[in-house]
């Protein structure tokens, strides 16, 4: 029987071998994490949208889906009432063009999308589930939770996995989050 | 707290016995035919196909590109002579094919002749399977380092490029895997060269796990396999390193399954077994309202551990079925299947709620429908709507009657 000094002692060296296990993983089709302000201070644009429709077609040699959004929020850039999102995969002339690790949208849903590319035109999301933010009616509370959340992602400046992220947050936290990120920018 | 966290606790039934060991399992990439078409061509069905890739000898031919970016040089090789460094890279390239080629009890024995091309911008839709390691893509944001793409027919008859048209519904037409040249903060080394630069990724687990995608793999929650979708640190790699002797060794035992289950070998009479069942709601009031027909627990991952190891052998996706016409049933039915015959399995059902999550899977779990919604046309009597993952339920076990 072990004693209460013990079973403690125990208890430590089986959280820290989990501890060993969760830094033995990171994400692959592989992403480097983006941090939450660097997402902030490198999209060219950030709001919440609320999805019209998807398109797939060829361009440039592939197939895309471009997804269109109608912009209900906006908190960084400049952006018209409607935008188009462009994202890798899609369907077109039976054929199914697939990309692990890349947002889908469904008509109707809302999201908080951090932007990458020329304002204007198409954009990016940038680094795909780690710049989409999906919002959730949960209980007559709105919630929203990062696509990569639960994903341990590889931090070349630390050289670290880590397994940051937004999860089931509420949605005034978020924007206060993204208020201070947006701030410390301009600061 | 809505209906659905009241009546979280969800009763499974379970051919099997009982177990509790966290992890979960193997997904493949899932695809509707598109019923629009003619039967000839799209066989009639509008029950999900898994994508995957004709084993005839010699069909899955690979190509990489031997241009490499040398400002900043991503990739770290032992030789430093230009022939060396591509002999080097080529003998990664052949290891991790062979990596999923050594399992036994499939039909996929081999690929094709693994060839070079010095194009740079060697991927792209054109009915070549190709790897690229020096391919600016203008789907690389910061942020993504490599990725996996995969294009599969929804009916017979279509073609990508000037490749050979598709013979079946789920073909794989043309798989390209491509790897961000431009992110300097980032390398990958070959197993030779990782010892001496430790801050680099290991190219050979990073290669074999986005050839599972290649071959038709979705992720898998268990933590020792290959399709985990979480690579290992910088200087580290990925399970065991393939011998010849064991050239799969840097798979787990549910890459193995899952492999098993998708290029079936009906010469394999070891691993015939199968368990099946349900996963349904102790109340059906926790059920989703919307859409309309889900009977059972949708997106739980279900699990089978062998009873004498407690090693996880295998699992599945559970939550859904089709037959005849379609379309599928959120019933929440599961089925594992090709798993060791003279063993005794215990099975668990988890929801995906941990380091995994439906996000994760979305190609396995997000694609099981099609309606007039998404595709103009659509018939109604063989349209449905993929209902939301639950992500909230504890399990019971009920033993099969």
């Amino acid at each position: 029987m072990m004693n209460f000094v013990q079973r403690r002692r125990f208890l430590w060296k089986v959280f820290l071998v989990g501890l060993g296990l969760i830094a033995v993983v990171a994400n692959a089709t592989t992403f480097a994490r983006v941090s939450f302000r660097e997402l902030a201070q490198q999209s060219t644009a950030v709001g919440r949208f609320r999805c019209l429709s998807t398109e797939s077609k060829w361009y440039n040699g592939e197939i895309w889906t471009e997804t269109r959004f109608e912009v209900m929020e906006t908190s960084k850039g400049s952006l018209p009432e409607l935008v188009s999102v462009r994202t890798m995969g899609g369907a077109a002339a039976g054929l199914r063009s697939r990309v692990e690790g890349v947002p889908e949208f469904r008509p109707g849903e809302q999201v908080y999308l951090f932007l990458y590319g020329t304002a204007g035109g198409t954009y990016q999301v940038m680094g795909w589930q780690q710049g989409t933010f999906r919002i959730r009616r949960d209980a007559g509370i709105e919630r929203v939770t990062q696509d990569s959340a639960a994903t341990l992602i590889f931090d070349p400046q630390t050289r670290q996995f880590r397994g940051r992220g937004v999860r089931n947050i509420p949605i005034a936290i978020f924007q206060m989050k993204l208020k201070k990120a947006l701030e410390r920018e301009t600061n | 707290m809505n209906r659905r966290q009241i009546c979280a606790a969800a009763f499974a039934i379970f051919y099997g016995l009982y177990g509790a060991t966290p992890a979960s399992a193997y997904s493949f990439n899932e695809i509707v035919p598109d019923v629009r078409q003619p039967a000839s061509i799209s066989g009639g069905s509008s029950c999900p196909v898994r994508s995957h890739h004709l084993t005839t000898p010699g069909s899955i031919s690979v190509r990489w590109s031997t241009a490499l970016n040398a400002s900043p040089s991503t990739i770290i090789t032992q030789e430093q002579t230009a022939p060396g460094r591509l002999n080097e890279i080529e003998q990664v390239i052949t290891q991790s094919l062979a990596v999923w080629t050594g399992v036994t009890g499939t039909t996929l024995t081999s690929f094709g002749v693994l060839s070079r091309t010095t194009v740079a911008a060697a991927c792209g839709s054109d009915g070549i399977n190709s790897i690229c390691l020096d391919q600016p893509d203008g789907a690389f944001t910061p942020g993504v380092l490599a990725f996996t793409r995969v294009i599969t027919a929804d009916r017979i008859g279509a073609q990508v490029g000037n490749g050979p048209p598709a013979s079946e519904v789920g073909q794989i037409l043309d798989a390209d895997i491509y790897f961000n040249p431009s992110d300097w903060r980032t390398t990958f080394a070959t197993p030779a060269a990782l010892a001496a630069s430790p801050t680099s990724y290991d190219l050979s687990s990073l290669l074999s796990h986005e050839l599972g995608h290649f071959l038709g793999f979705s992720h898998s929650a268990v933590w020792s396999a290959m399709m985990y979708p979480f690579a290992p640190p910088a200087g580290a790699f990925s399970g065991l390193r393939p011998t010849l002797q064991q050239p799969d060794a840097p798979l787990g035992e549910d890459d193995r399954t899952g492999l098993r289950v998708l290029y079936p070998s009906a010469a394999d009479v070891a691993h015939t077994g199968a368990i099946f069942g349900k996963v349904t709601p102790a109340n059906p009031i926790s059920l989703p309202l919307s859409p309309p027909g889900v009977t059972g627990v949708f997106g739980a991952h279900v699990v089978a551990v062998d009873a004498n190891t407690g090693a996880v052998v295998a699992g599945t996706l559970g939550g859904w079925s089709c037959s005849n016409a379609g379309p599928a049933q959120f019933d929440g039915s599961y089925k594992i299947e090709r798993l060791s015959t003279g063993h005794s399995y215990t099975v668990y059902a988890e929801p995906l709620n941990g380091t995994v999550v439906p996000a994760q899977v979305y190609n396995a779990l997000g694609t099981l429908c099609r309606n007039a919604t998404t595709d103009a046309g659509w018939p109604p009597l063989q349209a449905c709507v993929v209902p939301e993952a639950a992500t909230s339920f504890t399990t019971r076990i009920r033993p099969a009657p």
